[in-house]
């Protein structure tokens, strides 16, 4: 197994505020994500000479936001791509500086996810039209995410016994994590009886079962080890990385194999690989949480649980700040905001470095109290691997392992 | 009994490669494609077997019997519908509604039927309603 284990890092973090009407434009928003992300490594714009984004048609371009920070760049790429991107570009930016075209990649997200185009919108805020094979999907309504991994949740209800209490559970963990979180959007602690008492979306997801739309910019800074080394915060090293790694058939996914099994299944093995180690090994984790549900089928996919018992492994208070192996610990795309998984990167680069931005006076310089107690402390203790699991549609997935 | 009230069905896009298949939806026949190499059938249609690799695929008629392999109901529409796949008799898995009947009574495994309902302005599509 070909491995870069060790050799490249994150070493710079930014976000803008999460809002519901950011009243910015995206190119605004990305250059003070960037800005941010730069300063936090403690470099220059000088220093950063790559830049990848990614996006839907519903963005601004690296090249256009580098000239605004006065930053030349060796490299520039702008991906199609949503969920599951943010890993896939961090292993693309290490074999850019891999093969010697650049030497610092900033890689972006930037979107009014609320304010202009939201999931499965309507008129004005409507994506751009479907093209190519999805057109056969039009005259049966498949329009937008929640429907499409609608029947791949009922499934899993249906063969392992899963129930919607046991997966509102993941929103339960994930609102007590936001509610340490001066960031999140949503900081109210929810319960089980909250989420399944909310209205139907789609079947089986209520509405507190599916994530908040957001508008927000992200960005994470990737370099050599070398590099990182020389960097303001304590290093964060990727052990492996895996993405966008897919199911046979990717457009027909269900009419190969069974809709349960999700891409972890070919992604696990590229990834632990690579890292050397295995589930057990990883103290925190980032299960993308577009649904209660993604969280849960990508746990047991990569055998943080035996397959078919993810209802019980995130029922259990394993999946909570101060159980053994806590999932989005800023909250997540179910109640921090929802920014396609790079704030979920970025959250566990600062859990890794133990600088977590929760409500602890002394956080920015690793000071915390472990009191897991609503407006408080949300770092987990001596937290040395962390694993992020980027999900896009059923059949789409990617992977990262980091260690500090 | 009263008048159901049905979704509109937006018309399905036919290309060259689909026009067989809406041609025979509008006859009131389900095909399936087949591979000649290797016999397993397969759908959507494509080109080349999925299985196999063979460029000699061939249309071939279904029972158009089978059974919800796993379904949804879209409840944000002002007319709730079920979106299914449905696994054919033939073992092929496709994309669906299940439909003409009480969308809260669908269960995984049930067995169904095609049936073809008008769209605006194109071919009938598949669709399947309990059998
Ligand atoms: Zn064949």
């Amino acid at each position: 197994m070909k491995t870069l284990r060790d050799r490249y890092g994150i070493v710079g973090v930014g976000e803008t505020e999460y809002s519901r009407g950011s009243n910015r434009t995206t190119r605004a928003m990305a250059v003070e994500a960037v800005r941010k992300a730069i300063l936090d490594a403690g470099l220059t714009a000088a220093d950063v000479d790559g830049m990848m984004s990614y996006q839907n048609g519903d963005s601004t371009p690296a090249n256009w936001v580098a000239p605004d920070l006065g930053i030349r760049l060796n490299f520039y790429m702008d991906v199609v791509g949503g969920g599951s991107s943010t890993e896939a570009l961090i292993g693309l930016a290490m074999g850019a500086i891999e093969a010697g075209m650049c030497s610092t990649v900033a890689i972006f997200r930037s979107m009014n996810g609320y304010s202009e185009f939201r999931i499965g919108g309507t008129g004005v805020r409507a994506a751009q039209p479907v093209r190519g094979l999805d057109l056969a999907q039009v005259p049966f309504g498949m329009r937008s995410a929640g429907q499409n991994f609608a029947l791949t949740f009922m499934r899993h209800m249906y063969e392992y016994g899963t129930t919607s209490e046991q997966v509102a559970h993941v929103k339960v963990a994930h609102s007590k994590h936001a509610s340490q979180n001066p960031k999140a959007l949503l900081k109210e602690r929810v319960t089980v009886e909250d989420v399944v008492g909310s209205r139907w979306i789609v079947k089986p997801l209520h509405l507190l079962d599916c994530c908040l739309e957001t508008d927000n910019a992200t960005c994470l800074i990737v370099t050599s080890a070398e590099r990182a080394r020389d960097c303001r915060p304590r290093p964060v090293y990727v052990m492996g990385v895996a993405g966008r790694v897919n199911k046979p058939r990717t457009d027909f996914h269900w009419a190969h194999g069974p809709i349960t099994r999700v891409a972890g299944h070919y992604a696990r093995d590229i990834v632990f690989g690579q890292a050397g180690i295995g589930p057990e090994d990883v103290d925190v984790t980032g299960s993308y949480d577009a649904f209660t549900f993604t969280t849960m089928l990508q746990l047991e996919e990569y055998g943080f649980c035996p397959k078919g018992e993810g209802g019980a492994y995130v029922s259990s208070g394993t999946i909570e700040l101060g159980g053994k192996r806590p999932n989005n610990t800023a909250g997540g795309h179910l109640c921090e905001g929802y920014t396609h998984g790079m704030s979920m990167v970025i959250e566990n680069v600062r859990q890794l470095r133990g600088t977590v931005d929760d409500y602890c006076p002394g956080a920015a310089d690793g000071v915390h109290t472990y009191d897991y107690g609503p407006g408080r402390c949300r770092q987990v203790r001596d937290a040395e691997i962390a694993m992020n699991l980027g999900w896009a549609m059923p059949p789409t997935g990617s992977a990262l392992i980091l260690r500090r | 009994m009263s008048v159901r009230e049905e979704r509109p069905i937006p018309a399905p896009p036919v290309n060259p490669e689909t026009r067989p298949f809406w041609d025979a939806a509008a006859a009131g026949r389900l095909l399936l494609k087949r591979c000649a190499a290797c016999t397993q059938p397969h759908h959507y249609p494509r080109v080349i077997c999925p299985f196999c690799g063979s460029d000699r695929t061939e249309w071939t008629e279904a029972t158009g019997r089978g059974t919800v392999y796993s379904y949804s109901v879209f409840r944000r529409a002002p007319i709730p519908y079920a979106i299914a796949y449905v696994t054919l008799a033939e073992g092929v898995t496709m994309m669906t509604n299940i439909v003409d009947c009480d969308v809260d009574a669908i269960r995984i495994g049930q067995p169904v039927r095609v049936v073809f309902k008008p769209t605006e302005g194109g071919p009938p599509v598949p669709m399947f309603t309990p059998a």
